[in-house]
């Protein structure tokens, strides 16, 4: 489309942003509009701009999420070491998640496992398998109450997303490392960081306040998601109604 | 008439069979409780009130004693065009904010609440009134346990927001999940039915893929009594109806006096 | 160098500030996530996602009892659907049942536990209390009843079908204490019992082979409105309309308005309301005059069809002869607003269809009907000899269910049951019914002191459904002490100084013995699908402790530790008559096709513990077995034949005039007829006693399936799928025709008030061809004045204005003429 004519008219024409933004484009020392800065001004406009910068990239980010511990401590590394501890089984890395991360029948996913899962094998609230005191606390607090453990989830998404794993995981063959992070090998879960705002996990947006990616798993935003699509060359796969309900 | 459904892989559509609907509203109530459509203490206001299936009561207009009731089950048509020959229903063409789409895959035409804002275009422009705009955040007040029914398979709307039928698409998410988590990657017929169709007692409503020619919906629209509404607008829509009752056919569009046809031969 | 804030350095501060805030990610993310934040509003719900699960059960909404599928999330049920793997409903059912949940889940629908009333009787005012107290209280005032020597003050009114095992519990709970006042709520059920009882000498009801006949002749059953069972014949119409059946079914309703079922059927005959038995028997006038019955049994499996001669030599009249001198076309054109060549072109359809049945049992069928019209209705499938046929009217054997221990009454109790029925039900006055709860009412209201001092009430609201201008309400005013069973807070809880809520039909267990006109016996069982929600309590299991805490003898006849060892009892005789299923698969042959081939059925189980598991893990026990074509020793009437003349009603008849002379006995009765017609089916025109000149037009109160009128509250979700034709804010409608509107000079939506001689109710109007001229039409289930903003104060109720005289011989009352005038508000 051309452009229209009276985008370069004479400015006194069109009002006055547009006067604004010729002045600022055709910037002229005669004019009386915005000189250079001053020393003076550096210091005010310096005034403004760090504090400023403070509060973006410190403060905010302490303000806009509030911390929760999880109700207790979860080993993944050592529930996944074979020495430690036996019977949990898989092939694959992905099999060995999906030994208690596990899909129902009908294909959807379980997520955070439920107190029966746990129960499999801490079956009996009196004898611990190991001796760590998150154990035991586990056993007594829980498996002994029957009372599901009120994890927090770090992956939680907004209610009008679908997202089906089984679709990424058998038949995308994604292993899980690329959404959710690697977190065989950790030993202590991390600090559940929740936004004030949007009630959501701060690993939705990611850890980074700035947003900026260095793996895949550092985000879970829909353009991460049409993203991954997109390289996948799936397409197709962009469309609303696939991953919206 | 033209019966093509040549656009993308599958083409799901109903076929309902007015000579069986018996007008219970039966496809009603399992669309609301399925789609977790919200119910207000006042639903007599029809302008206000959403139903994404909603039976529309007609009448041949004789007088006592030849009158005859008839009943029209509307979901959302999915029109496949807009009737000026582009392959895009009429609402998905108005749409600013690109909230609603017609799938290529599916031939459904999707509506995505958070994005909606609300301008209610969509509404105007489809010629069938399936469209919903919520006037007020759904009902479910505190200490009433209205919430506890809801189901999680479809998100509840807030106010201000369009809503329609989506031809269940979470049932067909749930096929597909079942499917992979068999090994399949295809869905079988009847593994992929719409809440309407499977509650209908009188098993009036039919439903599969338009384009597989071993589906009971794409042998049921060959015949001579199946029509679609307001057909002549050219919108395409992926939803048949069945009557063997000139009447009712006559009623599904605007006729001039002389145009209608009635059904002569059977068969073909 | 001095800082000075100048104007100048302030806008520089301020470039600064922005320069800095936009060079950070606070603006882009709190963008962002206010964005979110306004696409997840806190008050808009968020269902917790979790493990998808389905309870197969069976519905309990009304006695049809369809197989019903739950969804659930976890602990939460979502959805309600149809079993495909159910015989009666294959994956179909009604819209009520569809949308169940609501009764279940809404808070302020429901009693929350056991309550006792603080406020005024009807303004809903309760307290709670616990169950302990709430018991000691019913007991106690049993107990005092008994100990001042008459326990038959003791009333229960029970909504609950007649052959279900509740029923069963709340009779002998009565009869224990000493009390014979058991009342059931009457509906089509019933009269189908005695029509049995009369005509065909078995008590269970008629049965239809609605599948398999080829033309259905309905007079005003509301197949399409949620007659009998629902899911079946909802299915069975889509049968009909289906291939290889499709343009071989005829369907031809007989009704004066253009319902659901008159427009959707084949044809529709117009008649007037309550001149069914006319045009019945005008039918059988043309059947017999052009020789279309069947001979063979009417000669020889029939009695009273030919004129016969009784033991004193007295020649007497046979149906034959009745129905031609006084049935001709002509005359029951003119009674029924026919015309003569309608009638007999009809006539000659039916006798000569394949498979032809006559149905009766007006609309729903939850409310009463007329004897001698579904008498008349059924001698018309006996002389076509369509009588336990493929297609025909079939004679069950009743379900083969164990029968309860006998109960032996204590002293105390002997005395109360000495005593005789309030209702008269069984009296000389009405020989064959079983309760008249409109009876009952007449005895509160005439007496100074109300003879019922304690009315349990149980699934039933009668205060809202009963057909009587509202005179139960004023009855109930007048007992002493009323305590209700019911887990909804209706109109006649509201009522009540006690509630003791039982669980609602998806939190217990309980039974549908034989879903009402089934060709096959079918017993269903459902199951808790969720743990009861709140403090309630199964009535079954409150009155086994009720019973035990009134002493030993009581107490004994209850030896049960809860309630489903009662069903279990009860079950045992489904095991020892042998032979019955307790699976259905989907997609297997239909069980009413298997009626037809007499199929070796393979009972699935080896001990009754064994068949008792799978009924309550499947909900289901059946039996498909053939139609019997030998009409030899089928019927057990004391002719040992069918019974166009009833020899027990004349039995009935002499014995009533021992004592009095008959023309008394009749007149008590209510039958006008005087001659040997009154023992077989013949029309009487009801005497209104009332001016018709005040009242020109008359109501007619119809049913919907799409809005419960019965004792379960309308779920909300229905209310979507009315028309604004119908209900308009608080506004229901009343149809007339255009024709009766012009000649008042009405209008589309008027405001009317519709006055009879026992009140009056607003409305709007609705003009509709379908209606025929000089009626009123009423839509039964709105007009609530309990529950909740759903249901409460939407529309008029149209029983608060029935008036009419009493069904003759049965007793019950008349709800389908009530004379009535318009006017405008």
């Amino acid at each position: 489309m051309e452009k229209p004519a009276y985008s370069s008219a004479p400015s006194s024409k069109n009002g006055f942003i547009s006067s604004l933004i010729n002045r600022i484009l055709k910037y002229d020392k005669s004019s009386t509009f915005l000189p250079p800065f001053s020393l003076g001004g550096w210091i005010f406009f310096l005034a403004g701009l760090i504090p400023n910068l403070i509060l973006g990239w410190l403060i905010f980010p302490m303000v806009l999420y509030s911390s929760q511990p999880q109700p207790m401590n979860f080993n993944h590394a050592l529930h996944l070491n074979p020495d430690k501890v036996d019977g949990i089984e898989g092939d694959t890395e992905t099999d060995k998640c999906l030994f208690c991360h596990e899909f129902r029948e009908d294909g959807t996913f379980a997520g955070i496992p439920k107190l029966a899962k746990c129960t499999e094998c801490h079956d009996d609230p009196d004898s611990p398998l190991g001796e760590s005191a998150p154990e035991k606390a586990f056993l007594t607090n829980y498996v002994a109450e029957e009372k599901e453990v009120p994890w927090l989830c770090y992956s939680r998404q907004p209610d009008c997303v679908y997202f089906s794993h089984i679709a990424h995981v058998k038949m995308g063959e994604i292993q899980c490392r690329v959404c959710h992070g690697d977190h065989a090998k950790t030993e202590k879960l991390p600090v559940y960081k929740e936004n004030r705002l949007t009630g959501y996990s701060i690993d939705i947006w990611g850890r980074n306040i700035a947003g900026y990616k260095r793996h895949t798993w550092d985000r879970m935003k829909m353009d991460d998601c049409a993203e991954c699509h997109t390289k996948m060359g799936h397409e197709e796969n962009n469309a609303c109604f696939v991953c919206h309900k | 008439m033209e019966k093509e459904h040549g656009h993308g892989k599958h083409q799901y559509g109903m076929v309902i069979d007015l000579d069986k609907c018996t007008g219970c509203g039966t496809c009603m109530t399992a669309c609301a409780a399925e789609n977790n459509v919200s119910v207000r203490p006042d639903e007599s206001d029809k302008q206000r009130s959403i139903a994404w299936m909603q039976l529309f009561k007609i009448t041949n207009g004789k007088e006592f004693p030849h009158t005859e009731v008839s009943y029209f089950p509307r979901p959302c048509m999915h029109c496949n065009e807009n009737g000026r020959g582009h392959h895009v229903s009429p609402c998905v063409s108005v749409c600013p904010p690109t909230a609603t789409q017609l799938d290529l895959d599916t031939g459904i035409v999707s509506q995505i609440y958070t994005r909606c804002i609300g301008c209610r275009y969509c509404q105007a422009a489809c010629p069938y009134k399936a469209r919903y705009f919520n006037w007020w955040d759904g009902y479910f007040p505190k200490g009433k346990g209205l919430e506890r029914y809801l189901s999680p398979e479809v998100s509840p709307r807030m106010r201000g927001v369009v809503e329609k039928c989506t031809f269940c698409h979470h049932r067909l998410m749930r096929a597909k999940t079942k499917a992979y988590a068999e090994g399949r990657r295809e869905i079988e017929e009847g593994e992929y039915i719409t809440a309407c169709a499977e509650a209908c007692p009188a098993q009036a409503i039919t439903f599969g893929d338009l384009n597989n020619p071993k589906h009971k919906v794409s042998q049921l629209i060959k015949s001579p009594y199946a029509f679609r509404l307001l057909e002549r607008l050219n919108t395409k829509p992926k939803v048949y109806y069945l009557s063997t009752k000139d009447w009712v056919r006559k009623m599904a569009d605007n006729y001039l006096p002389g145009e209608f046809k009635p059904v002569t031969k059977i068969g073909g | 160098m001095s800082i000075e804030i100048t104007r100048r350095n302030f806008i520089q501060f301020l470039v600064g500030c922005v320069a800095g805030i936009h060079a950070t990610p606070l603006p882009w993310k709190l963008t962002d996530d206010i964005a979110i934040w306004t696409q997840n509003w806190p008050w808009v719900p968020v269902p917790p996602v979790g493990e998808f699960t389905h309870v197969n059960s069976v519905c309990r909404l009304c006695p049809g009892g369809c197989g019903i599928k739950v969804r659930k999330v976890d602990e939460r049920a979502v959805k309600i659907e149809g079993r495909t793997d159910y015989p009666l409903n294959p994956g179909g059912i009604c819209p009520v049942g569809m949308g169940g949940l609501q009764l279940l889940y809404d808070e302020t629908l429901r009693f929350p536990g056991p309550m006792k009333r603080v406020g005024p009787r009807g303004a809903g005012e309760f307290a709670n209390i616990s169950w302990e107290e709430a018991l000691k209280l019913l007991n106690d005032r049993i107990a005092r009843l008994r100990k001042e020597g008459r326990p038959q003050a003791l009333a229960a009114v029970d909504g609950n079908p007649r052959r279900s095992t509740m029923s069963v519990m709340v009779e002998r709970l009565l009869r224990a204490v000493g009390s014979r006042n058991y009342l059931n709520i009457p509906g089509a059920e019933d009269l189908s019992s005695m029509v049995g009882e009369l005509m065909q000498g078995t008590e269970a009801p008629v049965a239809f082979d609605l599948e398999n006949a080829d033309y259905i002749l309905s007079f005003g059953c509301g197949l399409l409105e949620g007659w009998g069972a629902p899911g079946r014949v909802l299915n069975a119409w889509g049968l009909w309309r289906s291939e290889p059946f499709k343009g071989k079914v005829r369907v031809v309703q007989i009704e004066s308005r253009a319902s659901n079922t008159a427009s959707k059927a084949d044809q529709w005959v117009p008649i007037k309301p309550g001149t069914e038995t006319a045009l019945a028997l005008g039918l059988a006038h043309v059947i017999i005059k052009e020789r279309l019955h069947d001979t063979r049994f009417v000669n020889d499996y029939a009695f009273g069809f030919n004129n016969w001669r009784s033991g004193y030599g007295k020649e007497r009249m046979g149906f034959k002869e009745m129905v031609l001198k006084q049935y001709s076309p002509m005359r029951v054109a003119y009674v029924t607003g026919l015309n003569p060549d309608q009638i007999v072109s009809l006539a000659k359809e039916f006798a000569r269809a394949k498979a032809p049945v006559a149905i009766f049992g007006k609309g729903k069928g939850n409310l009463s009907g007329s004897l001698y019209e579904a008498m008349a209705v059924h001698s018309l499938n006996a002389l076509v000899g369509n009588i336990n046929r493929p297609g025909g009217a079939l004679v069950p054997e009743p379900l083969p269910l164990s029968s309860l221990p006998e109960v032996i009454p204590d002293d105390a109790a002997r005395r109360g049951l000495e005593q005789g029925r309030l209702d008269q039900a069984g009296s000389w006055r009405y020989p064959f019914t079983r309760s008249l709860v409109n009876n009952l009412t007449e005895a509160i209201l005439s007496a100074s002191e109300s003879p019922v001092d304690t009315l349990l009430i149980f699934s039933s609201n009668p205060a809202y459904t009963l057909p009587d201008g509202g005179a139960f309400r004023k009855a109930l005013g007048k007992i002493p002490f009323l305590v209700s069973f019911s887990p909804f807070r209706d109109e006649t809880a509201l009522m009540c100084d006690l509630i003791l809520p039982d669980h609602t039909y998806l939190e217990k267990m309980d039974d549908v013995a034989w879903p009402p006109g089934l060709q096959y016996p079918l017993y269903g069982v459902s199951r808790p699908v969720v743990d009861p929600l709140y403090n309630t309590k199964h009535a079954g299991d409150v009155i086994i402790h009720l019973a035990k805490g009134l002493g030993q003898a009581v107490g004994s006849a209850f030896p049960w530790k809860n309630y489903e060892e009662v069903l279990k009892a009860r079950a045992k005789g489904l095991y020892e008559a042998g032979g019955g299923l307790t699976r259905f698969e989907e997609g297997q042959t239909p069980a009413w096709k298997m009626v037809n081939k007499a199929s070796g059925s393979r009972p699935g189980y080896k001990s009754f513990d064994d068949m008792w598991k799978q009924i309550k893990g499947g909900g289901l026990w059946y039996k498909p077995s053939p139609a019997e074509r030998n009409w030899e020793g089928l019927f057990k009437t004391p002719t040992g034949k069918f019974e166009f003349f009833s020899s027990r009603i004349e039995l009935a008849f002499s014995r009533a005039a021992e004592k009095r002379p008959l023309q008394a006995v009749l007149k008590s009765m209510g039958v006008q007829q005087t001659g040997d017609e009154a023992c077989m089916p013949h029309y009487e025109e009801p005497r209104l006693n009332v001016d018709r000149s005040a009242f020109p037009l008359q109501m007619v109160p119809y049913e919907m399936i799409n809005l419960a009128s019965d004792w379960i509250p309308n779920p909300p979700y229905l209310y979507k799928s009315l028309f604004d034709t119908q209900l308009l804010k608080d506004d229901s409608f009343a149809e007339i025709n255009p024709k009766t509107a012009a000649k008042y000079g009405l209008k589309q939506g008027d405001l009317v008030m519709v006055k009879s001689p026992k009140g009056e109710v607003r409305v709007r109007l609705n003009l509709f061809e379908g209606a025929m001229p000089g009626m009123v039409y009423l839509p039964m289930g709105f007009g609530h004045t309990a529950y909740d903003e759903f249901l409460r104060g939407k529309g008029a109720n149209p029983n608060d204005i029935v008036h009419g005289p009493k069904d003759p011989l049965s007793g019950y009352p008349i709800w389908w003429i009530t004379p009535v005038k318009l006017v405008k508000v």
